[in-house]
């Protein structure tokens, strides 16, 4: 498809549905990469590959070399890959860019509507400030692509939006064509003690259940009522709400549960009342516990998104432990490294690094080629983008890092970032490093930050 | 406090409040530590009072850049006995395999709340920050150290011997005096080893919200202090009382350093006139806008506790933040330590470390900053380098220390093997086999 022709039917949809996507992939010249390293995201590591990207996908990968050229116009770019890495472009599960930006004054933090705490009605990308300039330095940590999630005052918080880490005026020219849109919730201390100080339900873990389950009971009442309607059985349609628009839509399986919860027994509830309402929980963030029933979110196919050492800081995250990511993985549970930092997010890499050194410190048996999936292809699950993007497979979004070194070193930078085929960002040329408007006279050019 | 400032951003504010009083009052505190107390008594105790012999390691002295390979180290009596390539290993001494690891003097965290608060938003276990009693300068956070918090034998876990334990600022910009710990053995080993200030935009509201008036305050402060005399003084409302006014005198005569935090490039300059006119050796704590200033820095022998993760512009202070802070100061010529990103951070020590060096601090000057040049600022004798007559604090390493793949495989501290286990590992093994029955250690 033409770039023109992609504008077109960008726009198409856009006039059609509010608030589309209307990311356009940029140019994307072919680009041959030869003898690197690489860690697929899908679970291989080869040695001295060849990796062709043609039309924003992966158009070959050939584990021992030999790609050659391809003769047909147009001409392809070839980079020497000796002594580097390829990975796919980090996906972080759980992140706050744009909606608590920098710089982190009042009249920048917008991720937490604390006002309800049922704000299913909220949609996180409505907060995005697209010229945050946390989005560039993520970039440069390799991250392709990001969730954006409202903030985890409330039991329900609101939609969550999955973007393309790209420079843009518009929110909506970020935004990941086709990915689902997610519903934040969150268990124990943040609701209630939110609510609590205010003198008002929640104020404890059972007023929290109570919470869930009345907003669940109250939508899939609305959803009765909507199909009724539709079905010709009632006379009157249900007033439009926005928030219970979204848990209905939940319980149609078209936004993904993504649930703020670090207790294990806290979140053995959340799935009771999952099954309870008929709804599938994606995963769990901040899942500092998971390691406690891993065996049960084994079972039950839920994600967890975990930090690989934070801990202490609240009581909720008191056991916390830096092997809780190899357990999880290790008991055939998906295991994810997420930040929730705009500093985490710029080295997702040593993040993982970090989990998987721990797992080792122990003797547990942990490959470098499990550990990137942690931050590419497990997170591409989490998300519903699996199929598009994270992981190094024909056919796939050509979003890749090539890396100066083992990107689990803590020396290591991203040298080079594509998305869709398109270099966004070179660490050697600084014409290709995005700067937002906000940093226009606040750094230097070439200097950075 | 950044990282989880990020996130509970609202709950902070919450607990300040817009005049900077607190929220809540504090509910009484003795319990968190008359709970820990047989976990602390269980960690401390040493697997061995022997004499070491560390044998075959490559080992960073931190006399010179270049290591020593495959060197022993001879530890007698707490202290380092003898360091070298061939030197033999007495029969008495315990031999401790060091072959194909890297020896260094343990960490030290330059910037943390250890022992001071177990967890961050139970203000119960928080004692680094004073919410109510009029206290400035003189608040002396050592009466408050706890060694049986759990904190200690997980930053220990990750090559951390000693730290400086701060207050953070509750009441006043002048948050008061911070205490050196060390985290095996006698815990504190010196109260009021640094006077900290605060005059970031949060502090900057305790004194009505202008950074003038938080510079105008210490400036008087110190004024004062210098010809104060405790029978002719007759403080005003708002003024320090008769206690605070001693501490900073005795302060101010003491050759301690005095740590402020502050990131933006003007109000390091007027830091750097502040200490200068008083003669106080200056830390600066953060500054993310050194750079700026770094020759300035370099001029007045300021030395700097560097947050290497700092390059966001979360706030008009930091506009100037980089990755390479640490990088140009130490080109400049300015002396710099390390601090991990937010309270429990101590596997994030070293890897700040790592950072600065990914963003070109030389790798030799990065690990000088967690040892010997930390040891320096902070008036630590005989610490932070491995020379004959040292304080044996040691740390056996499975490759290279800044890496965050590798890790500590025995911290040795006052000369005594430290067990290589925290909470975080009981429940580790607790949960690590499934099939084992539950609940019982």
């Amino acid at each position: 498809m033409s770039l023109a022709a992609g504008l077109f039917i960008a726009e198409a949809a856009f006039a059609a549905a509010p608030h589309e996507s209307t990311y356009a992939p940029r140019p994307a010249p072919a680009t041959l990469i030869q003898g690197v390293a690489v860690l697929t995201g899908a679970g291989e590591r080869l040695e001295r590959a060849d990796v062709l990207m043609q039309g924003g996908r992966i158009a070959a990968l050939a584990a021992g070399g030999g790609l050659d050229r391809q003769p047909e116009a147009p001409p392809v770019r070839v980079i020497d890959g000796a002594g580097k890495w390829l990975t796919p472009g980090i996906i972080d599960v759980h992140s706050h860019l744009g909606v608590y930006p920098s710089p982190e004054v009042a009249s920048t933090a917008d991720g937490n509507e604390l006002t309800d705490p049922n704000s299913a009605g909220v949609w996180a990308e409505h907060s995005v400030w697209p010229q945050d300039p946390q989005f560039g330095l993520a970039l440069a940590g390799g991250v392709t692509s990001l969730h954006i999630l409202p903030g985890s005052g409330n039991l329900f918080g609101g939609r969550g939006v999955t973007l393309k880490n790209v420079p843009s005026r518009t929110m909506q020219g970020m935004k990941f064509p086709g990915a689902p849109q997610s519903l934040k919730m969150a268990c124990g201390e943040n609701p209630k003690r939110i609510y609590g100080e205010k003198e008002r339900a929640p104020s404890t873990r059972m007023g929290n259940v109570a919470g869930y389950r009345a907003a669940w009971a109250a939508a899939a009442a609305y959803r009765d009522k909507q199909r009724k309607f539709k079905a010709g059985e009632a006379d009157e349609e249900p007033e439009r709400d926005l928030a219970l628009d979204t848990l209905a839509t939940v319980l149609d399986g078209e936004i993904l549960v993504q649930i703020h919860c670090y207790r294990a027994d806290e979140m053995a509830v959340m799935l009771d009342i999952a099954r309870e309402f008929g709804y599938a929980v994606t995963a769990f963030h901040h899942a500092v516990e998971s390691y406690k029933i891993a065996d049960l979110l084994a079972e039950a196919g839920v994600c967890s998104a975990m930090w690989s050492d934070w801990w202490g800081f609240k009581l909720e995250a008191f056991d916390a432990i830096p092997q809780n990511v190899a357990l999880v993985d290790a008991a055939g549970a998906c295991a994810i490294v997420h930040s929730d930092s705009a500093e985490g997010i710029q080295r997702l890499n040593q993040e993982a690094a970090k989990a998987m050194a721990a797992g080792r410190r122990m003797g547990m048996s942990i490959s470098d080629a499990q550990a990137i999936a942690w931050i590419t292809s497990k997170a591409a699950k989490a998300l519903g983008i699996a199929e598009e993007t994270g992981s190094i497979e024909e056919g796939k979004a050509a979003d890749l890092v090539l890396w100066d070194r083992h990107p689990f070193s803590v020396y290591a930078h991203a040298e080079k970032v594509w998305v869709d085929g398109h270099l966004l960002y070179d660490r050697q040329d600084p014409t290709r490093q995005p700067v937002s408007d906000f940093d226009l006279g606040q750094t230097v050019a070439g200097e950075g930050r | 406090m950044n990282l989880a400032r990020r996130f509970f951003g609202f709950v902070l504010q919450e607990r300040r409040g817009a005049s900077g009083m607190p929220a809540n009052p504090k509910p009484g505190r003795s319990l968190v530590s008359a709970r820990l107390l047989p976990v602390l008594l269980s960690a401390l105790s040493a697997l061995s009072w022997a004499d070491l012999a560390i044998v075959g390691g490559r080992v960073y002295t931190l006399e010179s850049p270049e290591p020593l390979e495959g060197a022993t180290i001879l530890v007698a009596n707490g202290r380092i006995e003898a360091v070298g390539a061939d030197l033999p290993a007495p029969f008495a001494y315990r031999r401790i395999d060091a072959t194909g690891k890297i020896v260094t003097p343990g960490l030290i965290e330059s910037y943390s709340h250890l022992g001071l608060r177990e967890i961050d938003l139970e203000a119960s276990t928080d004692d680094a920050a004073l919410l109510e009693y009029p206290l400035g300068p003189a608040f002396d956070v050592s009466y408050a150290l706890n060694p049986a918090s759990a904190r200690v034998a997980v930053s220990r876990m990750e090559g951390v011997t000693r730290a400086l334990a701060f207050p953070v600022a509750g009441v006043d910009p002048l948050a008061g005096l911070a205490a050196a710990v060390r985290l095996g053995g006698e815990f504190l080993l010196a109260p009021q080893a640094a006077l900290v200030g605060y005059l970031d935009a949060a502090a900057t509201d305790l004194v009505g919200g202008s950074r003038a008036a938080a510079l105008q305050r210490l400036s008087t402060a110190f004024a004062d202090a210098a010809r104060f005399s405790p029978s002719r003084y007759r403080p005003g409302p708002g003024d320090y009382s008769r206690q605070d006014m001693a501490a900073l005198k005795r302060f101010l005569s003491s050759g301690k350093p005095l740590v402020l935090a502050v990131d933006r490039a003007a109000e390091i300059r007027r830091a750097i006139d502040l200490a200068a006119d008083y003669d106080l050796p200056l830390v600066i704590l953060g500054g993310a806008e050194a750079w700026r200033v770094r020759e300035a820095l370099a001029d007045a022998a300021a030395a700097l506790v560097v947050r290497v993760h700092d390059n966001l512009p979360r706030s008009f202070d930091a506009l100037g933040a980089r990755l390479d802070n640490a990088a140009l100061l130490h080109e400049a010529g300015v002396s710099l330590v390390f601090t991990g990103a937010g309270t429990h951070s101590a596997a994030s020590l070293r890897q700040t470390a790592g950072n600065a060096v990914a963003h070109g601090l030389p790798w030799h000057s990065a690990l000088a900053g967690l040892t010997r040049r930390a040891a320096e600022i902070w008036g630590m004798e005989d610490v932070g380098l491995i020379r004959p007559g040292a304080h044996a604090d040691l740390v056996i390493w499975s490759g290279d220390p800044l890496e965050v793949t590798t890790w500590a495989e025995q911290v040795v501290i006052g000369g005594e093997l430290m067990p290589m286990s925290s909470r975080q590992t009981q429940l580790y093994e607790r949960y690590r086999d499934p099939s084992k029955p539950y609940g019982y250690r």
